[in-house]
């Protein structure tokens, strides 16, 4: 594409925007929002080494070996969760089989686990004493390094993915594909040709917020790396283990290099070709039965991932119960009492987490609209900047909005504001991906269609496109509110001793080499999490909308 | 058209205005604690372990009326914590971790000059020649055991505890030995340091060459290996000693050795500059240099005083009787650039 037409195009479209003052309001007013507190904290935080600080980065071994191993984990773990989260959508949304609810439970319970403490779980299963690997196979098994994180990793970020491709999937319509089986089609073909490319925006945005979700994980690789040199746990170790923020700094800018390359590419990928299925409708055919073969083999795959999963999530939950972890395999409630005696640090989290990805949902289907359906001149810098706190680090959001809003005029340091907005910007992309995939499945021709044929502007947006977006809207929420719960990375800096938070605790408790009590708190607030979660789907069920996940 | 925007305007505007109320109501909350420190409160960011700063905080309230409202983080995040609310600080005193880790922020101006009266008796070496932060306790790097594989499987090979650091050379001692790493963690770079000045530097790289021989792997942080080998993953590794004692404590089968030639680290203490209630920062320093406050943080923690009269932790040998290496701090900072380089080169580049 010609870059100085396209410029010239967008002046043209900003221009028009004279037109709709509205419009250039809510534009102005977002950019001005998502600049102030998600790219200002980042500006903040890049400013504080100088140039020869960053010199460094090209001349110590340790950080160039690191910035290898990052993109290499980066690359396989992204290709195994996005292939787990498809086979997993796939079967959920497409295939009639049992334990359907089994399987979207397994897709929620590794987001709501704080860093550090499920790895302790795996080491205990698979590590060279293994429970399993050692006790039950009398293998001897060495999960530290590249094998093992991936294998983590993987189980860690495929509901990231999944959700987002999950979303798509279940809004294709099925009938385009009888089109192709009554034209004669093979099965294979009508997958490969026609639902396939249907399911790629969805499957760039999963493996997007995968990939970016991998790249910045610190406490999988601080566990259970070995001596895997990567990004994030240099540059946390940097603060944690050597305080040293200048070269903090460095390391976390060298992060969102790749964390913006992902991008680039991701959008690159997707591509300008339009994968809008044309009616936008729901499912309104049941999905073309499957050779039997292949449905039980997608049933065994998601059964024996399941399991694997359960099987990690249940020592956890037993070890919370248990005397001293992974030792005196007596049963106690002593881990318990601690937790009750923490009490009002979960109503915290549940605080924080419920308001900050509720709003930042609704900003990013707003943005979503904006960016997809709207030609405002400015498409691909919002797009940009929706997507942009998801490439920072939480560790170094959570530095830059100290640094931001410690002074006059706006002052939020020890507030329940800044853990709310820290949070929502946390959030933006997760939910941002979630709209945008599923705004990407409605042609421009529905909501234009409702408007020839006599419904207002309004009508169309709330008749046509919102119910639409629902699908999109809630699991955005929902996922951000649960990986909200058990933020750590992004609060750490910014919590005070009113607004401390259930995984501040929990991250002391592991340091202190407590780990029954920080597994009973993790128990805990998972199970708080689900009935939130169980709460809601009531409620709204009573409205009559089913919030599926 | 324009009518299509205007809901998205309306939305845009109920998120903003929500965001501003949440900014409101927020915003009330650092008044109301301005109003409550006239009555004699204390913000303390401390590294120290939730039980050691829970009998401070109740002890303190005892022997002087004040509340103290605490933070607790790792040593690192809480100076990092301190140095990004520069601007406008919200905490009073900064407590526990190296003061190797106090001194990049006491040069940054974050801290408030203050020496204590309660100081002149003690060790040059735990005051700060600047008047910058306090030594009050010492805390030992120590080798953690677990005695349970260790006399199953090393035992009967007829090898004994370690005693020395030499005494890890041992080849029977291969991948079941984990050590963390001086890129990532300050603890782990004093052991190499220590190694420096007990073996001169040519003996002191042959030393960590053939170490690097029975380690399995270098963890991240200094206490990343504790748990693990209390779980039995490993048998031994290297940490600090109050820091294996926490994980003993709880019924682990481990052992904490303290051989020869060991290094220490200060933990320290500083007044933060511009907190809401210096005055009281300055009289908790006072208290904490008492001969009280170190009794009652050795007993809980196992760290040791800097104080002569307050006795070594129950169980641990008394500081005369541990032999310490002649640790140089300022020539250990000075290396440290070129050391951790050389360890990377040298010895992690070499590791599969």
């Amino acid at each position: 594409m010609n870059t100085g037409i396209s410029i010239h195009e967008s002046l043209k479209e900003i221009k028009r925007l004279k037109n709709e003052p509205l419009l250039l309001i809510v534009i102005v007013a977002i950019i001005l929002f998502v600049c102030y507190f998600a790219v200002w904290p980042v500006i903040k935080v890049v400013t504080v080494p100088s140039l020869s600080d960053y010199g460094q980065l090209f001349t110590r071994s340790r950080w160039i070996s690191a910035l290898k191993n990052s993109l290499f984990m980066t690359l396989v773990s992204t290709i195994s969760c996005t292939t787990i989260a498809f086979l997993f959508a796939y079967t959920i949304a497409r295939v009639d089989v049992p334990c359907k609810r089994l399987f979207r439970f397994i897709t929620l319970l590794p987001i709501v686990s704080p860093p550090f403490i499920v790895a302790l779980s795996y080491i205990l299963l698979f590590g060279i004493q293994g429970i399993i690997t050692k006790g039950v196979f009398g293998l001897r098994v060495d999960i530290y390094g590249r094998f093992g994180l991936w294998i983590v990793q993987t189980v860690t970020f495929f509901p990231y993915a999944y959700s987002v491709i999950y979303g798509v999937i279940n809004s294709i319509s099925t009938n385009l594909e009888y089109a192709a089986y009554n034209v004669g089609a093979s099965r294979w073909q009508v997958f490969r040709d026609v639902f396939f490319p249907l399911c790629r925006p969805g499957i760039a945005g999963g493996a997007l917020i995968a990939a970016i979700n991998v790249l910045t994980d610190f406490g999988n690789p601080m566990m259970i790396g070995g001596d895997l040199a990567l990004l994030p746990t240099e540059a946390y170790m940097q603060i944690s283990g050597w305080y040293d923020m200048k070269t903090a700094a460095v390391l976390a800018t060298a992060l969102l290099v790749p964390a913006l390359g992902i991008f680039v590419i991701n959008r690159f990928w997707v591509g300008q070709r339009s994968y809008v299925t044309v009616t936008g409708k729901e499912i309104s055919l049941h999905p073309f039965e499957l050779p039997k073969a292949v449905k039980w083999g997608l049933f065994s795959g998601c059964m024996a991932f399941s399991l694997f999963v359960l099987l990690v999530y249940g020592t956890l939950l037993y070890g919370a119960f248990t005397k001293t972890w992974g030792y005196d395999w007596s049963l106690t409630l002593d881990n318990m009492k601690y937790v009750f005696f923490k009490g009002e640090q979960i109503l915290n989290s549940i605080k924080f987490a419920f308001l900050s990805s509720i709003l930042a949902a609704l900003l990013a289907m707003v943005l979503a609209y904006i960016v997809q359906k709207k030609q405002v001149g400015v498409n691909k810098f919002l797009d940009f900047i929706a997507i942009l706190p998801g490439a920072i680090p939480g560790l170094f959001l959570g530095i830059g909005f100290v640094m931001a809003f410690n002074t006059k005029p706006v002052e939020l340091t020890g507030t329940s504001a800044i853990m709310v907005l820290a949070l929502l910007f946390w959030n933006i992309p997760t939910c941002y991906s979630a709209s945008t995939a599923g705004l990407q499945q409605i042609g421009n021709s529905v909501e234009d269609a409702a408007l020839n044929l006599g419904a207002n502007s309004f009508r169309g947006f709330k008749d046509i496109i919102l119910p639409l977006l629902k699908a999109p809207f809630l699991s955005g929420f929902v996922l951000s509110f649960l990986r909200s719960v058990t933020c750590l990375s992004v609060v750490i800096f910014i919590y005070s001793p009113h607004t401390i938070v259930g995984t501040v605790s929990i991250m002391g408790l592991v340091e202190t080499g407590q780990w029954g009590s920080a597994a009973a708190f993790t128990v805990v607030l998972i199970a708080v999490a689900f009935g939130v979660l169980k709460v809601a789907r009531y409620l709204l069920g009573k409205q009559g909308i089913k919030l599926e996940l | 058209m324009c009518k299509k925007t205007s809901l998205v305007v309306l939305l845009v505007l109920a998120l903003i205005a929500s965001m501003l109320t949440a900014c409101g109501g927020g915003s009330a909350e650092p008044a109301d604690d301005a109003d409550a420190v006239q009555g004699g409160k204390l913000v303390v960011y401390t590294a120290l372990n939730e039980e050691d700063i829970l009998a401070v905080q109740k002890q303190f309230k005892e022997d002087t009326g004040i509340e103290i409202e605490y933070i607790r983080l790792g040593g690192g995040d809480a100076v990092a914590r301190v140095q990004a609310e520069m601007a406008s600080p919200k905490a009073d005193v900064l407590v526990g971790g190296s003061v190797d880790l106090y001194e990049p922020l006491a040069k940054e101006g974050a801290f408030e000059k203050y020496s204590s009266p309660n100081n002149a008796d003690l060790d040059p070496m735990f005051n700060d020649p600047n008047g910058y932060w306090q030594g009050w306790y010492m805390g030992v790097q120590g080798i953690v055991i677990n005695t349970e594989r260790f006399d199953a499987e090393l035992a009967s090979q007829g090898l004994e505890r370690p005693k020395t650091w030499d005494d890890l050379l041992d080849p029977r001692y291969k991948d079941v030995l984990v050590n963390s790493n001086p890129a990532t963690s300050g603890g782990a770079y004093i052991f190499v340091a220590d190694q420096i000045f007990r073996l001169g530097e040519d003996k002191a790289w042959d030393y960590l060459k053939a170490l690097d021989q029975n380690i399995h792997h270098y963890y991240k942080g200094a206490g990343d290996c504790i748990s693990p080998i209390a779980a039995g993953e490993f048998i031994a590794g290297v940490s600090w000693v109050h820091d294996i004692f926490k994980v003993q404590k709880q019924g682990y089968p481990i052992e904490i050795i303290i051989p020869e030639k060991t290094a220490f680290e200060i933990g320290g203490a500083a007044v933060v500059k511009g907190g809401p209630n210096t005055e009281n920062a300055k009289i908790f320093v006072d208290w904490l240099l008492t001969k009280e406050a170190g009794e009652l943080n050795t007993q809980i923690s196992n760290r040791y005083s800097v104080r002569d009269d307050v006795a070594a932790p129950e169980g641990l040998p008394t500081m005369e009787e541990i032999n310490l290496v002649e640790y140089d701090r300022s020539k250990a900072g000075e290396m440290k650039p070129a050391v951790v380089e050389k360890f990377e080169t040298e010895i992690m580049s070499n590791r599969g």
